[in-house]
């Protein structure tokens, strides 16, 4: 029941998008449509634990009532902590969290991913590392380790490498790092 | 016995102590370690993943191929990365589309995703290849007396259906409080021991939400075991269990403080590491129990 002064907001299902879930199926959440909402995803997720709008199973309902906008406002997929909870429980193999990732699929090619997403994916690209830290030099120089660790970052031909993989993927049309040279591969 | 060694970015540049005990415990029990020169990221959940999943296991896979190219199996400490690469062997061994297309990108690069390697997390490498005989015999310091929380680590229990290495029931873990014990620690289960740490993609998204859960998780342990110290097999576990407390102290949350160590820290002092050298970098104390070990 509402309080005095508080609001609720009415979601319009005749608005949602049709084909949403046939999406999601081509972006990898190919099981989605064997989901019957049983909810035992929702009760080992840590987003419905730390109180995030959108946990598993509100994921999938919204998905399956086409409610595309609604999850692209909102934060909570990008908190989901990938730890397959859910797609070890789930008794229908639906495989949330694969839904998960396709739901950010459709969100980055949406241009709707947080600023931290973003650093991240800049720094798989420049360094290899999607966490880096320029800093970490002198800490491990003190521990007696090289400055640089033995991977992409002290090693220019097999950043080279990773660099050309990813230019060869659909990331390269985000405008996050330099185009493809072969054009778009798509996913 | 020789395996690579996968790092992982936490571990090189937020926990180079963690690498550095890695570096010191696996020739300490006769394995031989291989840089797997030129690795990169796994690459972890917030990146390729999200964006292009073909991308996502050609990064993955190029990283295999140079362990497969040097004849070695890969270690990890870190349970993002082990989920990340265990997850993308799995889906190039059962999809023989995905892993043509994954081979063509890698073919312009110069390499190919055999199957001829795998991910192994270091809990698992220890506890089957090593053995916990072995390692009872080659400490140098017990742990008799210590009383030890545990935290197994998320992505080294689920999915247990891709995993090479799991346990015997992923919703009771026993195999790091095996571990523990045959150092000389007790290690019981408490309630929230299956509850998740909070690091990760929700830490990055909402710090805030993220503290609710290693808030939560902390006065458990505290409330039922009051253990000397947490142990975990996850590099991200350590990072969150670690740095949190001093946030959640000056925050009025908690007013305690519980070291924290990766399994493979812990380990390493009891094999003889100096404990500057392995968990030098430790936000919340630890230095003084680790002295104290040594001392026995």
């Amino acid at each position: 029941m509402l309080r005095s002064g508080e609001t609720f907001e009415i979601i319009n299902l005749s608005k949602g998008e049709a084909g949403f879930a046939e999406e999601i199926k081509k972006m990898g959440g190919e099981r989605i449509l064997e989901c019957i909402q049983c909810g035992k995803c929702a009760a080992t997720c840590p987003l419905a634990l730390a109180g995030f709008p959108f946990f598993n199973k509100r994921v999938i309902h919204a998905i399956l009532n086409g409610l595309k906008e609604v999850l692209l406002n909102d934060i909570s997929i990008w908190a989901c902590q990938s730890c397959n909870r859910c797609t070890e429980t789930c008794p229908r193999r639906v495989d949330p969290f694969e839904i998960m990732m396709a739901m950010r699929r459709v969100a980055v090619r949406k241009y709707a991913l947080p600023a931290t997403a973003i650093k991240g994916i800049k720094s798989l690209y420049d360094v290899g590392h999607a966490v880096y830290l320029s800093e970490a030099g002198e800490p491990r120089k003190k521990l007696g380790l090289p400055e640089k660790p033995p991977t992409t970052v002290a090693d220019p031909e097999a950043l080279a490498e990773v660099q050309s993989i990813l230019r060869k993927t659909s990331l390269a049309t985000l405008g996050i790092i330099p185009m493809g040279e072969f054009g778009i591969f798509g996913i | 016995m020789k395996v690579g060694f996968f790092i992982g970015c936490n571990i090189a540049f937020n926990r180079p102590d963690l690498e550095q005990a890695v570096r010191y415990t696996f020739p300490a029990l006769g394995v031989e370690l291989d840089d797997l020169e030129g690795q990169s990221c796994c690459p972890t959940w917030g990146t390729m993943p999200s964006i292009d999943p073909v991308g996502w296991y050609a990064v993955g896979a190029r990283n295999l191929a140079i362990a497969e190219e040097k004849r070695v199996e890969m270690i990890t400490a870190c349970s993002t990365c082990y989920g990340s690469l265990a997850k993308t062997a799995h889906k190039l061994q059962t999809h023989r589309e995905t892993r043509n297309r994954v081979n063509r990108l890698l073919k312009s690069i110069g390499k190919e995703y055999r199957g001829t390697s795998r991910i192994r997390h270091v809990v698992y490498y220890l506890y089957h290849e090593i053995g916990p005989e072995k390692i009872k015999a080659s400490i140098k310091h017990g742990l008799e007396r210590l009383s030890v929380a545990i935290q197994p680590g998320c992505l080294s229990l689920w999915p247990s259906e891709i995993q090479p290495e799991k346990e015997a029931d992923v919703f009771h873990p026993k195999i790091l409080r095996e571990l523990c014990e045959v150092l000389g620690a007790s290690a019981p289960p408490y309630s929230r021991i299956l509850d998740c740490c909070g690091m990760g993609g929700m830490r990055s998204t909402d710090m805030e939400k993220s503290f609710i859960l290693v808030e939560r998780k902390l006065v458990t342990m505290k409330k039922e075991l009051n253990p000397d110290l947490i142990v975990t097999g996850c590099s991200s576990c350590l990072i969150q269990l670690d740095t949190a407390q001093e946030f959640l102290q000056n925050k009025g949350k908690i007013n305690f403080a519980i070291p924290v160590l990766h399994y493979v820290q812990l380990l390493a002092v009891c094999l003889g590491a100096e404990p500057q050298q392995v968990a030098g970098l430790a936000r919340t104390p630890v230095l003084h129990l680790l002295n104290k070990i040594r001392e026995g």
